[in-house]
């Protein structure tokens, strides 16, 4: 076994399977969507070689508004971050403690992350329904009808309507990274702290929360570079709409790309997207760092 | 013991999986049988379904040498699917697609074969007007199956409990509403989630208020015709007076196209504007179907536009891959296989046909036969904005359609951003 371990050749041998695979679907369309968008192209015919004037236009063309969907990208994982994170933490924190029935909950808390997103769509259209849907039914017996809504259909609710499924949907997932942190702090610390008289919330505030700092990092990084991906809730549930109320970077991508035929500026969209979750990834990589040394 | 049970179970499925693949594919090769791949939008769920099976039917039967491999696809769906099959070059022998501004750069891709010289055979049977929409620099790309236009839906028992004749005028229109509003029914049900829905109504009163030719001088830019006119901008004001004095029901914001045409079909709603094959639906799942009737969209402006000039035509098209490897044989089976489902689909009920009647029609349900009534009797056709734009400034008119709705923009912004769109990709 060890011998195989050291043989570079092996090594290499194993390795190719996966590098091919990683290099023709990631690596390589990468690359063809960076040269698609320096083209003036709709698809279909010859494209024409514009330089960067995509990238030009995505900030200056109002009918494109790219910065609005920026911003939208941005309050979700404001979000994310802020409340989602939270939920999940402190949901991990108590399962984690073993109260009763902590299988079953774990279980239940993740299932939205199982269901399909197309499916949690469909199910929170219902919700939303301005006639039958639960929320305004609910809304109206309990005799708030002043606050019975159009909620996906409203440019003021649109975004807010959309993110709300958004975060419930990954709270299962975050809770369950962090479920798993919590698990591995060496029972130890804890036992030494709990001699030392402190409280459960002091135990979690000063030792656990310190200890899974790591895959705090890794949580945020997936919270925020999955809102700057985030499509097919939104896909479902506006579309982007209305008015591009909800409308993300990669709503965007697809109706320049498949609603307007502007494959060479869909593709700018997507390198930018791209672009931007390596730089988030980074930073906040950067940022935990800084607070370590 | 569990592990090792699950285990073996998924080796089992995957094995059972891979012996299926296998065995489909030695059936689709047996026989000497050639194949010709057909795409189509017509899923289980679409009311034309059964039109095209039959069809297919037929042309096999009479093309014992020949198969034809059927594959539906989702509407929307294969928007995409088709855009990303002509650039990828992997198009089926035959497939259907959009007449105008739509199958457009499919047509100067030159990945579709031109049709002219195989139209030739069926001249008399199916007119060549009906084929503008599939001719591009006056060449023939496609061959077409059925003429949707936009009509008026209303119910019948509604009307007649409240005492309203069939609006034949915008005025009378807006009185309908008016009293049908007071009654505490929903006068119009629409759906501005799928803005096409309310566009229907929108490009009809447009239509209505400034004439065919106009109108069509303005969306194809041609004679400078401007948008900016006072014949559009009557439409656009029209339709925010209809939102002001209650006809639209308060969450057409948020509701899609299935979600708003149930309502009228259950009777709760008074009237409903969309293409011809809401006749199908009436025939097929409302529960009373003599309470519905169908009529033109009235007219806004008597100087122009007459109760017979109708928005819609031809739209529905198929057309031939040029890699196709049978391709002289597909380009004869866009022909028949559209003849076919011009006459199943009209036997059904379900749409209104393209190509002449030369078989019996006695026992076409009711309201099909109005609206084929209509339509043979039409002064003119204008395509629907969506569909006659080509795809940036038909997709730009539905944001700017859905903003006027909301009021986000008033109907003198919407006719000059028509305008400046419609001039920007000139």
């Amino acid at each position: 076994m060890g011998s195989v371990r050291n043989n570079k050749k092996a090594i290499a041998v194993f390795i190719l399977p996966a590098a091919i695979l990683f290099i023709v679907i990631i690596i390589v369309p990468i690359f063809m969507s960076a040269y698609y968008s320096l083209l003036n192209w709709d698809g279909m015919t010859t494209g024409k070689f514009i330089g960067f004037q995509n990238y030009v236009n995505l900030f200056t063309d109002p009918s494109v508004n790219f910065m609005k969907t920026l911003w939208d990208a941005i309050i979700l994982a404001v979000f994310s971050v802020f409340i989602q994170l939270p939920i999940s933490l402190g949901l991990a924190l108590v399962l984690a403690k073993g109260i009763k029935g902590e299988r079953f909950f774990l279980s239940v808390f993740f299932i939205p992350v199982l269901i399909s997103s197309v499916v949690i769509g469909q199910l929170w259209l219902k919700i939303y329904n301005p006639n039958y849907g639960l929320l305004n039914a609910f809304l109206k017996a309990v005799g708030l009808s002043k606050w019975v809504h159009t909620w996906l259909g409203d440019e003021k609710t649109a975004l807010m309507a959309v993110i709300v499924p958004i975060l419930w949907q990954f709270i299962g997932y975050h809770m369950l990274l962090l479920y798993a942190g919590v698990k591995s702090v060496p029972k130890e610390l804890t036992e030494a702290a709990k001699i030392d008289g402190a409280t459960s919330w002091q135990i979690s505030w000063n030792v656990i929360i310190p200890q899974i700092k790591p895959v705090i990092r890794m949580c945020i990084i997936f919270a925020v570079v999955g809102s700057f991906k985030t499509f097919d809730m939104i896909y479902v549930l506006t579309n982007g709409g209305p008015a591009h109320a909800s409308e993300v970077p990669s709503t965007l991508m697809i109706s320049l790309i498949f609603g307007r035929n502007q494959y060479g500026f869909g593709s700018a969209v997507a390198i930018i997207i791209i672009a931007l979750c390596f730089i988030f990834a980074i930073g906040i990589r950067r940022v935990f760092k800084v607070e370590e040394d | 013991m569990k592990k090792k049970i699950l285990s073996i179970a998924l080796c089992l499925t995957m094995t059972a999986g891979i012996l299926a693949g296998c065995g489909a594919k030695k059936d689709s090769d047996s026989g000497d049988k050639k194949t010709l791949t057909m795409w189509s939008i017509a899923t289980e769920a679409d009311n034309m379904h059964s039109s095209y099976l039959k069809a297919i039917e037929e042309y096999e039967k009479a093309h014992p040498d020949y198969k034809i491999k059927f594959e539906t696809f989702e509407n929307q769906a294969y928007k995409t699917k088709i855009k990303s099959a002509v650039a990828a070059n992997e198009l089926p022998d035959i497939f259907f697609t959009f007449g105008g501004g739509f199958s457009e750069p499919f047509a100067k891709s030159g990945k579709v074969v031109e049709l002219d010289k195989y139209y030739e055979k069926y001249k008399d049977l199916l007119p060549e007007a009906a084929l503008k929409n599939q001719t591009y620099d006056g060449k023939l790309y496609g061959s077409t199956f059925t003429t949707p236009v936009s009509m008026m839906f209303y119910n019948k028992a509604i009307f007649k409990k409240n005492n309203i004749e069939v609006p034949k005028t915008y005025d009378e229109l807006l009185n309908a509403v008016k009293v049908l509003k007071k009654a505490g029914i929903t006068p119009i049900s629409t759906s501005v989630k799928d803005t096409w829905v309310l566009g229907m109504l929108h490009d009809g009163l447009t239509l209505k208020s400034a004439g065919p030719t106009k109108l069509q001088n303005a969306l194809l830019k041609k004679d400078g015709q401007s948008y900016n006119d006072p014949d559009m901008l009557q439409s656009a004001k029209d339709v925010v007076e209809l939102k002001k004095a209650g006809a639209f029901e308060d969450g057409a914001t948020g509701l899609s196209n299935d979600e708003a045409v149930q309502p009228f079909l259950d009777g709760k709603a008074a009237m409903f504007f969309t293409g011809s094959w809401l006749g199908g639906d009436v025939n097929n799942k409302s529960y009373n179907k003599d309470d519905f009737g169908v009529a033109p969209i009235p007219v806004v402006n008597d100087k122009n536009a007459t109760l017979g000039d109708f928005m819609g035509g031809a739209s529905d098209t198929l057309m031939v891959a040029k890699s196709s490897k049978n391709k002289e044989v597909a380009c004869e089976a866009a022909f028949e296989i559209a003849k076919n489902i011009s006459k199943n689909a009209y036997l059904e009920g379900v749409a209104i046909p393209a190509w002449k009647i030369d078989y019996d029609d006695s026992k076409v349900a009711g309201m099909t036969k109005e609206i084929a009534g209509y339509t043979t009797k039409a002064h003119s056709f204008t395509l629907w904005f969506d569909t006659l734009l080509q795809a940036e400034d038909a997709n730009k008119y539905l944001e700017l359609l859905e903003q006027l709705y909301t009021g986000g923009i008033t109907p003198e912004q919407y006719v000059k951003a028509m305008a400046d769109q419609l001039d920007s990709t000139k």
